[in-house]
C-alpha cells in the first residue's frame, strides 16, 4: 500500500465535496436498500461526517499510533447504531465504486488494490474494537426518565435510570436518542458523580432548529425512554494532581464540571476550589440554587455566578424580594437608605463581592481573569464553543500552563 | 364438389408446405381431359392471396430489424447495460436524497426563525413587565412618602399627649419616646402601610394579568405541540 498515492487519490475525489459523500451513500443504499434504515431522513450532517471521518483516517494512515486509537472509538462508536460485521464489505464495496467514479481516468488497477488494502486494514481495527468492547459492554443501555425539571423555558435537567450499570468517569458524556427522533444521537454530559442507584442527571439546553434538543427540554416526561451509548471524553479530573482547581463552566457547560466538583467532594481531603458558572442573564444561571447549597456546605468550595449581558442594574426578582426601588430618590427619612439582604438570597460560600447578590457581570473569561491569579489552578472549561476559547486564551495569558487546562465545547455535540 | 383434400381456405390459417403436397384435384368432367378447372382457378388464386401476404409480412419484418438495428448502433434507448442502470438508480437516489435534505434543512431555518422570534416578543415582555414593576414600586413610595408627610403634619398639629391614641398604632413600648424619635416611627408605619397597600392591588391586578396571560399561552401550545 502506498501511502502518498492514497492520499493523491483522496485528495483528487475530496475536491468535490458533497457529492461524493451522495454518491457513496446512495450506491450503498441502491444496493443494499436494507441499510438505508439505519440512517436519519436528513443526510447532510451524515455526509459531513463521513468526508472528516475518511479525512482523518486518510491524513494518518501512514501514522498508525494516532490512527488506531482513532479507528477503534469509531468502532465502538458505530455499535450502538447496529453496525455488525457483515455490513463492512458492503460499505467497502461502495467506497471504491464511489472512489473509483470519481477519479475518472486517474483511476488504475494499483489505486484500485491501495484502496482495498487500506479499506480491509481500517474494517479489521474497528471490527477487532467493537467485537473486545462487546465482551464487557452492551452495544447501548436502554434508560428511562425518572425525574424532570424545567429550570427555563429552554433549559431542563433530566434523571434517567439506565437499565444495567453504566460505569462512567464524572466529565464524561453519552451518546441520547429519543424514540420520537430516531437515529439522531446527541452528546449530553452526566452532570452528577456516579451514583450507588446509577441514576444520571442531563442539563439539556434548548437548540432552535435543533431535532433532539427541543424534544427533552419541552416533550419529555417520566417514564419517557431513551438510549444510551457508551461514555466518551476526556474531560476528566487530574487525580494525580495536588493543586487547586478553578472550574469554569458556561450555561450547560455546568454539566460535566459539576460531576467533577461531586467527584472532589468525596475525597477526604478536597483541594480549594473555584466554580464559575456564566450566562447570558439572571435567569440562565438555571442551577445556582444547588451550586449555593454546596457552596454553604463545602468550606472549600467558592461559587461565582456571572452574567454577560445584563447591567448591574436589578432584575425583577430582584426588586420584588429588596422592597424600594433603588432609582428613586431617598425620602426624606432614613429607613430605606440600607434595604439590607433580602432573605435567602445571599447564601453563604456565593461571592459577596459583586454587587447584587453576588452576581458578578461581564464576559465569564474577563471574570474569571479578573479574579485571579490561578497560575497555581488545574483548570477545567465548558460551555460554548467562543467562551471556551476566550477563556482558555485568558488562563494562558495569565500563566496557566495548557497542558493544565482541560476543556470540551459542545458546540456541534448539541442539537 | 370439394375433393375432401382441397385445402379450406379461412381467413388468417396460413398455407402450409404439407398441405399444398396432399392437395388433390377432382378429375375433369367427362369428355375433358385433366382436373376440374374450377378447383384449379381457386386454388391458384389462394396460393397468391397466401404469396401476397406473406411478401407484406416480410416487408415489416424487414423494417423491424432495420430499425432495432439503427437503435442498437445508437446505444441509448432500449436495452440499458446492468452498469448504466446502476448509476441511473444512484442518480434518481441522490436527487431523492436531495430533495429530502432541503425539506428538513427548510424545516429547520423555518423552526429556528420562529423560535427567535418568540424570544424577541419573550424578552420585550419581559422588559415592559420590569418597567411596569419599577413603576409600580415608584408609585407605591410617592403616595406612601404624601402619606406619611401628611401624617406627621397631622400629629405635629394634635400634639398628643404620650401613651394616648398614635396614628400608627404604635406598640405600647414606644411610649417613652422623644417626641421627634415618635414622629419619625409614626411617618415610617404610615409610609409602609401606603406603600403596602398600594404596592399590593399594583401587583394582584398585574399577577391576575399574567396569569390570563399564562392561559393563553398554555392553550395554544398544547394546540400546537407534536407529540
Amino acid at each position: 500500500m502506498d501511502a502518498q498515492r492514497l492520499k493523491d487519490s483522496f485528495a483528487r475525489v475530496a475536491e468535490q465535496g458533497d457529492a461524493v459523500a451522495l454518491f457513496f451513500y446512495s450506491d450503498l443504499f441502491v444496493r443494499n436498500p436494507h441499510l438505508r434504515d439505519m440512517f436519519p431522513i436528513g443526510m447532510s450532517h451524515q455526509r459531513d461526517k463521513l468526508l472528516r471521518a475518511l479525512g482523518s483516517i486518510v491524513a494518518q494512515v501512514d501514522d498508525l499510533p494516532t490512527l488506531v486509537p482513532f479507528l477503534q472509538q469509531l468502532g465502538r462508536d458505530h455499535r450502538r447504531f447496529g453496525i455488525i460485521a457483515e455490513h463492512y464489505p458492503h460499505v467497502g464495496a461502495s467506497l471504491v465504486a464511489t472512489l473509483r467514479y470519481f477519479s475518472g481516468t486517474s483511476w488504475s488497477e494499483d489505486v484500485e488494490s491501495d484502496w482495498n488494502a487500506a479499506y480491509g486494514l481500517v474494517a479489521k481495527v474497528m471490527l477487532e474494537a467493537a467485537d473486545e468492547d462487546s465482551l464487557s459492554s452492551p452495544a447501548w443501555w436502554n434508560g428511562q426518565v425518572v425525574a424532570v425539571e424545567r429550570r427555563r423555558f429552554d433549559i431542563a435537567v433530566l434523571r434517567v435510570m439506565p437499565d444495567r450499570p453504566l460505569p462512567y468517569l464524572p466529565g464524561q458524556s453519552v451518546a441520547l436518542e429519543v424514540p420520537s427522533r430516531l437515529r439522531h444521537w446527541r452528546y449530553y454530559s452526566m452532570a452528577n458523580a456516579p451514583r450507588p442507584d446509577q441514576t444520571m442527571d442531563f442539563h439539556v439546553r434548548l437548540v432552535d432548529g435543533g431535532p433532539v434538543s427541543p424534544v427533552l427540554v419541552r416533550g419529555t416526561e417520566n417514564g419517557d425512554r431513551v438510549r444510551m451509548g457508551a461514555p466518551v471524553g476526556t474531560l476528566t479530573l487530574d487525580e494525580e494532581s495536588g493543586r487547586d482547581i478553578l472550574l469554569v463552566a458556561g450555561s450547560t457547560g455546568l454539566a460535566p464540571l459539576k460531576a467533577i466538583l461531586e467527584q472532589i467532594a468525596r475525597r477526604p481531603a478536597p483541594p480549594r476550589v473555584h466554580l464559575f458558572f456564566g450566562a447570558r442573564t439572571r435567569d440562565g444561571l438555571y442551577d445556582l440554587e444547588d451550586l449555593a447549597k454546596m457552596a454553604g456546605r463545602f468550606p472549600w468550595l467558592r461559587v461565582v455566578p456571572a452574567v454577560s449581558d445584563e447591567s448591574g442594574g436589578h432584575g425583577f426578582s430582584t426588586v420584588l424580594q429588596s422592597g424600594p426601588p433603588p432609582g428613586a430618590p431617598p425620602a426624606s427619612g432614613s429607613w430605606f437608605d440600607a434595604p439590607g439582604p433580602p432573605p435567602g438570597v445571599s447564601p453563604s460560600g456565593v461571592s459577596p463581592s459583586g454587587g447584587d447578590d453576588g452576581v458578578e457581570h461581564g464576559n465569564l473569561s474577563d471574570v474569571v481573569a479578573r479574579q485571579g491569579p490561578w497560575d497555581g489552578h488545574d483548570a477545567y472549561v465548558c460551555g460554548p464553543g467562543a467562551m471556551v476559547g476566550h477563556t482558555v486564551e485568558q488562563l494562558a495569558r495569565l500563566g496557566v500552563p495548557r497542558d493544565r487546562i482541560r476543556l470540551e465545547t459542545f458546540a456541534d455535540a448539541q442539537r | 364438389m370439394n375433393s375432401p383434400n382441397l385445402p379450406v381456405v379461412s381467413e388468417g390459417a396460413r398455407l402450409t408446405p404439407g398441405e399444398l403436397h396432399s392437395v388433390v384435384f377432382a378429375r375433369a368432367a367427362l369428355g375433358r381431359r385433366g382436373y376440374d378447372e374450377e378447383q384449379v382457378r381457386n386454388f391458384l388464386a389462394y396460393v397468391e392471396r397466401e404469396l401476397v401476404q406473406i411478401f407484406n409480412d416480410q416487408a415489416v419484418l424487414a423494417d423491424e430489424v432495420n430499425r432495432l438495428r439503427a437503435q442498437a448502433a445508437k446505444g441509448t434507448r432500449g436495452v440499458m447495460a446492468p452498469e448504466d442502470a446502476h448509476f441511473q438508480a444512484v442518480r434518481i437516489l441522490s436527487q431523492a436524497q436531495q430533495t429530502a435534505d432541503l425539506y428538513v434543512a427548510d424545516a429547520e431555518r423555518y423552526t429556528r426563525e420562529l423560535a427567535h422570534e418568540a424570544r424577541l416578543q419573550r424578552e420585550a415582555i419581559l422588559s415592559d413587565a420590569k418597567g411596569r414593576a419599577e413603576q409600580m414600586l415608584e408609585d407605591a413610595h410617592r403616595k406612601a412618602v404624601a402619606v406619611a408627610e401628611a401624617a406627621v403634619r397631622h400629629a405635629g398639629q394634635q400634639s398628643p399627649p404620650p401613651g394616648a391614641a398614635r396614628a400608627g398604632g404604635m406598640p405600647d413600648g414606644a411610649g417613652g419616646m422623644p417626641d421627634d424619635e415618635r414622629l419619625a416611627l409614626q411617618r415610617e408605619v404610615a409610609y409602609l402601610r401606603t406603600y403596602s397597600d398600594v404596592y399590593r392591588s399594583h401587583l394582584r391586578s398585574y399577577l391576575e394579568a399574567l396569569l390570563r396571560n399564562v392561559a393563553e399561552w398554555e392553550a395554544s401550545e398544547q394546540s400546537s405541540l407534536p407529540r
